[in-house]
């Protein structure tokens, strides 16, 4: 494993982020695909704007990147998106992103949405008495979906396709919302590990408080991915990327120094989400039946809005 | 001999848009004429875009389309290479690259190889060509044409080659993937294909002309990097990856003879004791020989 260089360390002495060496990517033709992507996608759907939501994290710092990259910043809204318990660092980091690009932005504060709900301060909402007592996670799945939501509705008031930004680790181990962050028209950085994102980001100059806080759900003060999940990035790509897309077995990958707990603990994790990185099926009955035996690109002539 | 002018069309087809592509292909084949060019390559299913899907019988043309023939007659004076979805009389579809000389169609080969793995899905959509020959083409060399796959078959270059073909062409929609700063230029894909096309051009001591699309068929994005590499196996000309253009490069087709004088390894090839050993195999896979295995 090797770090980046002292080059780009930052004030607190130490290098930005670990980068695993087989991860490590050539950051220029990744922006050049990228960009192209960028385009094409919006070319072939007759688009031209893309909307995001702005987290304060790196995925969506580092898409907000890319797509002012691909098509200029004037083209992109970025939207915050704040429930009440949101932590105000995230939404300084998610402003300090809009201001580096000059792209457009908008403040959509999504608590009356969910507290409608869920319902606060003991007067029940729209989900019942039950809701008061809703756990973490069904309130982070509804938050996740309420955004959606949103950008879905800012998809058409400025005329824009919503861009995703949910990278290949979190993806592959399920740690996403089904319908919710993962939900998009498109998705820039889907194929490239947390660690692919830093390396990215840092070569884009997304800002440095961005790339170094630990990775955050945000959901209540003081979690972070690596503290609710129990392993580091650097190491659970290593894994992912040695057992997925270097086919090494389990046994192979513990003879490589990983822990057997880990691996079979993320291998069950992976085989658990395969449902949401998937189209839901559809019972076969008639003739031709879409996504099984009625095959199109999903942008084809005449399919472009006008 | 006169060098030879090579116009690279390294385009970006939009996909299953026929019309769209055609008239790129006109204004192309316009522009290498204006700049002088005695052979203009366009990429695997320039004509229709790649990942077609089940739109792959909506923009197949037989051979005797006006569509083509408007190509062919547009192209008089060169000698063109251009490919599309072929539609046989039986109503097989073929990923086809053919060579446009004099007004009409010289030359078609339709690929033979169809990567059905990984990324690719092409025989669920596509028949298998079942020929591989050189064409004599009005260049005054033979001319052997491959599309894509068929050059990830070490048998198809030789196969060009020992049928006289001194210059080899490839054409490719090559999605890029494996991306690693291991890797030359960044990309698996990229590093992979130049090998490949250096080794054939030394190999086959012939000119080995590779040309890649660019631009994105949904998730896949094609790298371009088109390529000359001399019969020495050393690299003529490359154009960049991911860039759209017309790219010319001169060739001195004399040093294929050069090439084949001093190094006459095509000369030493053995056709005959290939075809021995292979009807071998070929018998033994079928349970036929007297090495047939268990």
């Amino acid at each position: 494993m090797s770090a980046v260089g002292a080059g780009q360390g930052g004030p607190a002495g130490g290098p930005l982020f670990e980068l695993p060496e087989e991860l490590a990517i050539d950051t220029g033709v990744a922006r050049r695909v990228i960009a192209e992507f960028v385009r094409g996608q919006l070319r072939q759907a007759g688009f031209e704007r893309a909307v995001l939501g702005l987290s304060g994290g790196i995925d969506s710092a580092l898409v907000a990147f890319l797509v002012a990259e691909a098509i200029g910043p004037e083209r992109l809204l970025c939207v915050m998106m704040p429930y009440r318990t949101s932590s105000p660092e995230s939404r300084g980091d998610a402003e300090s992103v809009v201001a580096a690009l000059g792209c457009a932005s908008e403040l959509v504060e999504i608590t009356a949405m969910v507290d409608g709900y869920f319902g606060a301060e003991g007067a029940p909402g729209a989900g019942g008495p039950d809701a008061l007592e809703a756990s973490a996670l069904r309130r982070g799945n509804f938050m996740a979906r309420m955004r959606m939501a949103t950008l879905y509705d800012r998809s058409v008031t400025w005329r824009g396709l919503v861009v995703g930004t949910g990278n290949k680790t979190e993806s592959l181990i399920g740690y996403t919302t089904l319908f919710g962050d993962s939900a998009c028209a498109f998705n820039p950085i889907g194929d490239l590990y947390k660690s692919q994102v830093r390396q990215l980001a840092a070569a884009m100059g997304v800002p440095e408080a961005v790339i170094r806080k630990a990775p955050s759900a945000d959901l209540w003060p003081g979690q972070t991915d690596e503290a609710e999940a129990g392993f580091s990035y650097p190491v659970l790509d290593r894994l992912l990327f040695w057992r997925i897309d270097r086919r090494r077995s389990v046994d192979e990958t513990v003879a490589m120094g990983f822990d057997r707990a880990l691996v079979e603990r993320v291998d069950r994790m992976v085989a658990g989400a395969e449902f949401k990185r998937q189209v839901p099926p559809i019972a076969k009955l008639g003739p031709r039946t879409a996504g099984v035996d009625y095959l199109y690109p999903r942008r084809r002539p005449g399919s472009a809005r006008s | 001999m006169q060098p030879l002018r090579i116009a690279l069309a390294q385009i970006a087809p939009r996909l299953g848009d026929l019309e769209a592509n055609l008239a790129r292909h006109h204004e192309l084949i316009a522009a290498a004429r204006e700049r002088g060019a005695g052979l203009v390559v366009f990429p695997e299913l320039g004509l229709t875009g790649y990942q077609l899907q089940d739109l792959a019988a909506d923009v197949a043309m037989g051979l005797d389309d006006p569509r083509l023939g408007g190509l062919a007659r547009a192209a008089r004076g060169l000698s063109a290479v251009v490919s599309f979805v072929e539609e046989s009389a039986d109503h097989r579809l073929f990923i086809a690259a053919a060579l446009l000389e004099d007004g009409e169609v010289r030359h078609v080969h339709r690929k033979v190889h169809l990567p059905t793995y990984g990324l690719f899905d092409e025989r669920r959509f596509f028949a298998p060509g079942d020929v591989v020959r050189a064409a004599p083409s009005r260049l005054g060399v033979g001319l052997g044409l491959a599309v894509c796959e068929d050059f990830w078959h070490v048998s198809v270059p030789q196969l060009l080659a020992l049928d006289g073909a001194h210059l080899l062409v490839n054409v490719s929609s090559s999605p890029g993937r494996d991306l690693a700063s291991s890797h030359e230029v960044g990309l698996g894909t990229a590093a992979s294909w130049r090998t490949l096309m250096r080794t054939y051009a030394q190999l086959t001591t012939s000119f080995v002309v590779f040309c890649n699309r660019v631009g994105v068929d949904e998730s896949l994005s094609f790298w371009g990097g088109s390529e000359v590499i001399g019969p020495t196996g050393a690299p003529v000309f490359g154009a960049p990856m991911f860039e759209e253009g017309l790219f010319t490069c001169d060739i001195e087709l004399g040093d294929v003879r050069r090439e084949r004088i001093a190094l006459p390894l095509l000369r030493d090839e053995r056709p005959e004791l290939i075809a021995r050993e292979w009807d071998r195999i070929v018998a033994g896979r079928a349970g036929l020989g007297e090495d047939a295995g268990p």
